[in-house]
């Protein structure tokens, strides 16, 4: 119950930021306590240039993959989430990226973020959970959670474009 | 253009939306906001429990569930399809139950529906308008796929608050 509550909560306080930095921010630091992660970015798709972006954040520096790259290219491509506890050990995984930030990836989870029409607007990543792997009830969490916010963010890039 | 003002002031909807803490709470207001904005004269939001496989929905400001069958009607029919439905001459639709306006005594011209869905992709209801002035058009319809795709979060929420709170019931007596 305490979990519900504190995701209205966190509606309520999304509906008040209409530009588009400070939602991301605010969504990323609830998927993360949500799912006791360590790390989240959340990929905005872009079709004109035909790549995700991240914008700044936790240390990462800005990410900005081709459509097809990564875990988080393959979650795009298939519309599908993706549960990966062994990521070194998966040819997806872009391990570049843990060499260039010098951080290390223990275990990734993605959920695609649909909108009105069904078109994939994004991709929640969160890395590391801290006490143990992604499991399923971590999916259907994230799952809900990613349906939550996809109004408010076809919104506010709806009214920003 | 229409409704191009109107997604520029969604959030504030939203906001408002967001201190309910009920479906009984918020049903109304969505109802409200949904009619105001096509200019429609009657909305109504039906639910669709997945337990009991019923589809129900509330009079007006009332609080007590009417239970309307899930398989028959326009609203039925979205929930079978899948889609949105724009029915400008429900009279001559086979599948537009003429007894309910014969019932009610209120004469449906026009009516739009779309389904809501959650975020497994099950239907969890149906919002439908009633009634514009002129005729439902495409532009109505776009809208309110946005709209129930906008309030299907909340919906979904309090849906869990409500299994939820029958769960913690329900050990309370053991």
């Amino acid at each position: 119950m305490k979990k519900f509550k504190q995701i209205a909560q966190f509606g309520q306080k999304l509906m008040t930021l209409s530009d588009m930095d400070h939602a991301l921010d605010l969504i990323s630091e609830e998927a993360k306590t949500l799912l006791d992660a360590d790390r989240c970015s959340i990929f905005i798709v872009d079709l004109e240039d035909k790549i995700l972006w991240t914008k700044l954040s936790d240390g990462v520096g800005r990410i900005v993959v081709s459509l097809s790259t990564g875990i988080v290219g393959h979650t795009y491509q298939s519309q599908r989430p993706q549960i990966v506890n062994t990521p070194y050990s998966d040819d997806r995984f872009l391990q570049a990226i843990d060499k260039k930030s010098g951080y290390e990836t223990k275990n990734i989870i993605t959920v695609p973020i649909f909108d009105s029409k069904r078109d994939v607007i994004g991709i929640i990543e969160l890395l590391n959970k801290v006490k143990s792997d992604f499991d399923e009830s971590d999916l259907s969490a994230l799952t809900f959670f990613a349906n939550y916010v996809s109004g408010s963010l076809e919104l506010i890039l709806m009214n920003e474009n | 253009m229409k409704y191009e003002n109107t997604y520029s002031k969604l959030a504030d909807f939203g906001r408002e939306l967001l201190n309910k803490k009920s479906l009984v709470e918020g049903l109304p207001l969505i109802s409200k906001y949904a009619k105001d904005v096509v200019g429609a004269q009657r909305c109504s939001i039906f639910i669709y429990d997945l337990q009991h496989k019923e589809l129900w929905t509330t009079i007006a400001d009332g609080v007590e569930k009417i239970i309307v069958p899930s398989e028959e009607g326009l609203v039925g029919h979205t929930l079978k399809i899948r889609k949105p439905i724009i029915e400008n001459n429900p009279y001559a639709n086979s599948h537009f139950l003429k007894s309910i306006d014969k019932e009610t005594g209120y004469k449906t011209q026009n009516i739009a529906t779309s389904p809501i869905f959650n975020s497994q992709r099950e239907i969890i209801g149906v919002l439908e308008l009633l009634n514009k002035e002129s005729e439902f058009n495409n532009e109505d319809v776009k809208f309110m796929i946005f709209f129930a795709h906008y309030i299907s979060g909340f919906l979904e929420l309090t849906n869990l608050y409500l299994l939820e709170d029958m769960k913690e019931k329900k050990n309370e007596k053991i």
